[in-house]
């Protein structure tokens, strides 16, 4: 079944960039392009992996949405990847290393611009790492 | 900012005489004067009045001089103060002097004498001020530059990057090897520039106070092993071998590990870059007196020793006749961290036959 992800990014050229890839790979990518389209979509449809930007709007606003997934018991299981143009110091220090920034139960940073092989590998790892997860509750 | 037109000043004296005459002196100059013949009604006065110069008599009923002058630079620190004292006792205008007030007022005075140092406190209240917002301007230009560089320029070189990427994917089959080496050239050339505002954003944020902060005993062997990990690509890609002569248990050393990791980045990345394909690069570690010392030798290039003085200042790379690309900003932030740590780097080299880099931490003494 095609995987169907939600990009919430407010720069539409690297969202273009991204989704590009994502719809080659096989994937049904939809965007929001602010946080608060974006928080209404994961509301409202279902998702099996989120792309997630933070530096949007006035500042960090990407993190609300974070913080919001991390108190609702179900969208707290959708795995999140969050790409982020911030320079975190850790990302910047061992570029290409998993980095869990532990927000939601499977997550993982990436700094942009992010390689196409690596993207998809990442969002496919996610997405199985979520479903095995899930699986296992059960 | 005020301006002179607008300067307000206070006098507290409980001589009747000295008030009239200041105001005398005053009367028709651009100030405004409020006066106040006791301690405790010029200190009322000074938080309704805000005054950019105050007279404080030292000598007066009631609260003392001494007591006025230091709940006045409670009120507000930029206050400039001046005490009025006798010509007798001058020493204790030397005293309130090393109490924050400005400058001494001796009694009797003439009008001029008056007007002067009324003059020159006013300019003093005016540099006060202007160096407060200069600084937080400062600080701020500092802060804001930091957001600014990675939105502004950061944002779009991702976005042009990303779409290269896109490219590159899609394309992968339709272009000859010109073409990608022409993509591969774009690529490598964006990669660099976001990595030069990344070290930009290193060099503008390394704040020493927070990283000291931080500090902690750790071993030396965690930051370094975690260059070496991540540094190791780049050495198989140039068939460079790294020995390192690590040998455990060391003594620790008080500090952060992820930015001292980063220094060891900056140095074995430099010696990666300027060494020839083949060659070895060697890490060692050890003791001497009360410091740790990381030594990281290479066979490379080598620095001209009119350059070594100049690597540390960042933005500096030497002219030794090197087609090596780079932003000479690594050394200046690892020496910015290392410093933090107490520590040195050394440098010695020699043109042509590699260079040694030399991290020297003190123990921790726990």
């Amino acid at each position: 079944m095609t995987k169907k992800l939600l990009m919430i990014d407010d720069d539409p050229d690297f969202v273009a960039g991204i989704k590009a890839i994502l719809d080659n790979a096989g994937f049904e990518v939809e965007v929001a392009y602010n946080p608060k389209e974006g928080l209404h979509a994961l509301q409202t449809k279902q998702y099996d992996l989120l792309l997630l930007d933070i530096m949007m709007g006035r500042g960090a606003e990407g993190i609300m949405i974070a913080r919001k997934l991390r108190k609702d018991v179900k969208l707290r299981e959708m795995p999140v990847l969050i790409i982020t143009g911030m320079r975190e110091q850790i990302a910047f220090l061992f570029p290409g290393e998993p980095i869990h920034p532990r927000f939601v139960e499977v997550d993982e940073l990436v700094e942009k611009p992010v390689e196409p092989k690596m993207l998809i590998e990442k969002v496919n790892s996610l997405i199985l790492t979520a479903e095995t997860k899930k699986a296992g509750k059960k | 900012m005020e301006n002179k037109n607008n300067s307000k000043i206070l006098i507290i004296d409980d001589e009747e005489v000295v008030l009239d005459s200041c105001t005398q002196i005053l009367k028709g100059s651009s100030y405004k004067l409020a006066t106040a013949a006791n301690g405790t009604e010029g200190l009322n006065l000074a938080k309704e009045f805000q005054p950019d110069l105050v007279f404080v008599d030292l000598k007066m009923p009631g609260i003392s001089g001494f007591d006025v002058l230091d709940k006045i630079h409670e009120i507000d620190p930029t206050i400039v103060t001046v005490v009025i004292t006798g010509f007798a006792t001058v020493g204790s205008a030397v005293d309130a002097m090393k109490k924050g007030a400005y400058d001494f007022l001796p009694k009797p005075f003439t009008p001029d004498e008056f007007r002067l140092i009324t003059r020159r406190g006013i300019e003093r209240r005016k540099l006060v001020l202007e160096t407060i917002a200069l600084r937080r301007e400062k600080e701020m230009l500092r802060e804001q530059f930091a957001s600014i560089v990675s939105h502004e320029l950061k944002a779009p070189l991702g976005a042009v990057q990303q779409n290269l990427f896109v490219l590159e994917y899609e394309l992968a089959s339709m272009l000859n090897n010109e073409q990608k080496e022409k993509l591969e050239r774009i690529k490598i050339r964006i990669d660099e520039l976001i990595k030069l505002i990344n070290s930009w954003l290193r060099v503008i944020s390394v704040d020493i106070d927070k990283l000291k902060a931080g500090f902690a005993p750790i071993s030396i062997t965690a930051p370094l092993s975690g260059a070496l990990e991540s540094m190791e690509p780049y050495a198989t890609r140039k068939n460079i071998e790294i020995v390192s002569d690590i040998r455990e248990p060391l003594s620790p050393i008080l500090g952060d590990s992820l930015s001292l990791s980063e220094v060891f980045v900056n140095i074995i990345g430099n010696a990666i870059k300027y060494s020839p394909d083949g060659t070895k690069i060697t890490i060692s570690v050890e003791v001497k007196e009360n410091d740790l010392l990381v030594s990281i030798r290479d066979s490379g290039v080598g620095i001209s020793e009119e350059d070594i003085p100049h690597i540390f200042e960042g933005f500096y790379r030497a002219k030794s006749g090197q087609t090596m690309t780079g932003q000479g900003i690594g050394l200046a932030v690892s020496r910015q961290i290392v410093d933090a740590h107490s520590g040195s780097i050394t440098v010695e080299s020699e043109l042509g036959k590699g260079t040694t880099f030399v991290v020297s931490l003190p123990l921790s003494k726990a």
